[in-house]
């Protein structure tokens, strides 16, 4: 792929804060209970990660030994300039954030409005090429929603990160989030945190996790649909980030399938659960399994169309997907739709967006 | 016959390894603990990472069964910065979970105190 040809628009880049450096934009007495009271967020991943550097690219580590990330000025030289990238996305690196956090909903409400303050100052309005996500600790639903209210309308915001919980996304409890979103303009990002659903345990390895990491987003896409979001709430998109694709024509034939045997439960429904995915939701293409041209375009053909899939690479993560390497080389007009056209048409946001 | 000296044999303990060129190749040169020098093309053949910003390290072996790690080969494994993959300096830098396939590799020659790579 000649990259001065192509365009990118890539839809998964984790920008990463340490905590001395968003203790500025923390409120008191939350910034004390950080500098003061050694207050660090509660891990949950019980394994090493067993790649080379952890959860980053080996070679991502700032040469001044801070970790991948944290420095824009890198950044544009290993990923943006480089690759020459035309936008890209934020999507955090949820330490420190509320994604995870569970308890002191005070705390969480704190650090998202933290964290977006930082993201704001020090990466959308020093890069013209990176948009972000909205952060919200959603366990304090209305709290989420004034934050939502509050940075939502910046112009380079273009989607709500809501963390995965206990609580399926489909649940009225999250619709006042949603219709703050749809007020705003803003996408919803579901992005894996730690621990997906998973019966409330950790499997035992790490590839086990890493593995089924699409199983959680089945569950939330599948509780969506059927409890009639999409309906209700027709500007609504939803970006399904790192959780790879294969699984989307599967989803897409068992939902349909079922709706046609048991309509008369969810009779709310308008459409047909793969119409509705077809036209409000979208998903990101990494990790991508190293597929042939001819499984590659298989999919596409069982999606019943190329405008879901939409380019990333998870810079700076372990499992990176490269834009040369990831994909198999396809034809150029596929190409323009998923490394760029198919995200610009999602978000509306993003310059040149469509209607959608 | 093309061949070049691409470093010094003082440049490189055992267990390490150094990006170097090779005409206008990038490679990977790699000292064993045994003291041997084994040179590949310095490219993962996955998704093309600088292997040279990965590890030397050991593996975990299929001796091994589950609840029981069984962990050698220090100082012989090169794993890729990026995704892990694992690949075999003394077997002609084949990929531990496949075999067949395997990093482009070089003939190495010590000379004095030069590392010569040749084809």
């Amino acid at each position: 792929m000649g990259k001065e040809h192509i365009r990118i628009v890539d839809t998964d880049i984790h920008e990463r804060v340490q905590y001395k450096d968003i203790l500025k934009y923390l409120d008191e007495p939350f910034k004390h209970y950080i500098q003061n009271c050694h207050w660090v967020q509660e891990k949950h991943m019980p394994y090493t990660q067993p790649t080379v550097a952890g959860v980053d690219r080996a070679d991502a580590k700032i040469p001044d030994g801070k970790p991948a990330g944290t420095d824009l000025a890198f950044m544009q030289k290993q990923l943006l300039d480089d690759i020459g990238h035309e936008f890209g996305i934020l999507t955090s690196a949820l330490d420190p954030s509320p994604s995870s956090m569970h308890g002191w909903y005070e705390m969480a409400t704190a650090l998202a409005s933290a964290y977006n303050n930082w993201q704001i100052e020090e990466w959308l309005e020093r890069d013209e090429r990176l948009y972000g996500s909205v952060h919200i600790a959603a366990q304090d639903r209305d709290a989420a929603v004034k934050e939502i209210n509050r940075v939502g309308s910046h112009p380079k915001m273009v989607q709500v990160l809501l963390p995965i919980d206990d609580i399926m996304w489909g649940d009225p409890f999250y619709h006042p989030i949603f219709e703050a979103a749809e007020k705003h303009n803003l996408m919803i990002g579901m992005h894996h945190n730690e621990p997906p659903v998973y019966y409330g345990k950790w499997p035992r390895y790490f590839i086990e996790w890493h593995t089924l990491i699409s199983t959680a987003h089945m569950k939330q896409v599948t509780n969506m649909i059927f409890n009639g979001v999409f309906d209700k709430f027709p500007n609504l998109g939803l970006m399904m980030i790192e959780g790879g694709f294969t699984w989307v024509p599967h989803i897409m034939w068992k939902m349909d399938q079922q709706y046609r045997d048991l309509r008369h439960e969810v009779p709310w429904l308008k459409r047909k659960p793969s119409d509705i995915f077809k036209e409000q939701i979208r998903v990101t293409t990494q990790p991508a399994e190293e597929l042939t041209k001819q499984e590659f375009m298989s999919l596409i053909e069982q999606m019943g169309t190329d405008e879901i899939l939409c380019f990333s690479t998870d810079y700076p993560h372990w499992d990176y997907d490269s834009p040369t390497r990831a994909l198999p080389n396809l034809d150029l007009e596929l190409k323009k739709k998923i490394f760029a056209e198919n995200a610009k048409s999602f978000y509306p946001k993003l310059p040149n967006s469509k209607e959608f | 016959m093309k061949e070049q000296v691409v470093c010094k044999t003082t440049e490189l303990e055992p267990g390490e390894m150094k990006a170097a060129h090779f005409g206008k190749q990038d490679v990977l040169i790699c000292r064993t603990l045994d003291g041997e020098f084994y040179a590949f093309l310095n490219q993962c053949t996955h998704q093309g990472a600088p292997l040279d910003k990965g590890m030397i390290c050991g593996a975990t072996t299929e001796d091994s069964t589950p609840g029981d790690y069984h962990y050698c080969r220090k100082g012989e494994i090169i794993r890729c910065p990026w995704h892990g993959r694992e690949f075999d300096i003394k077997d002609e830098g084949r990929m531990l979970a496949n075999p067949n396939k395997r990093l482009a590799s070089f003939k190495v020659r010590v000379e004095n105190e030069d590392v010569i790579v040749y084809k």
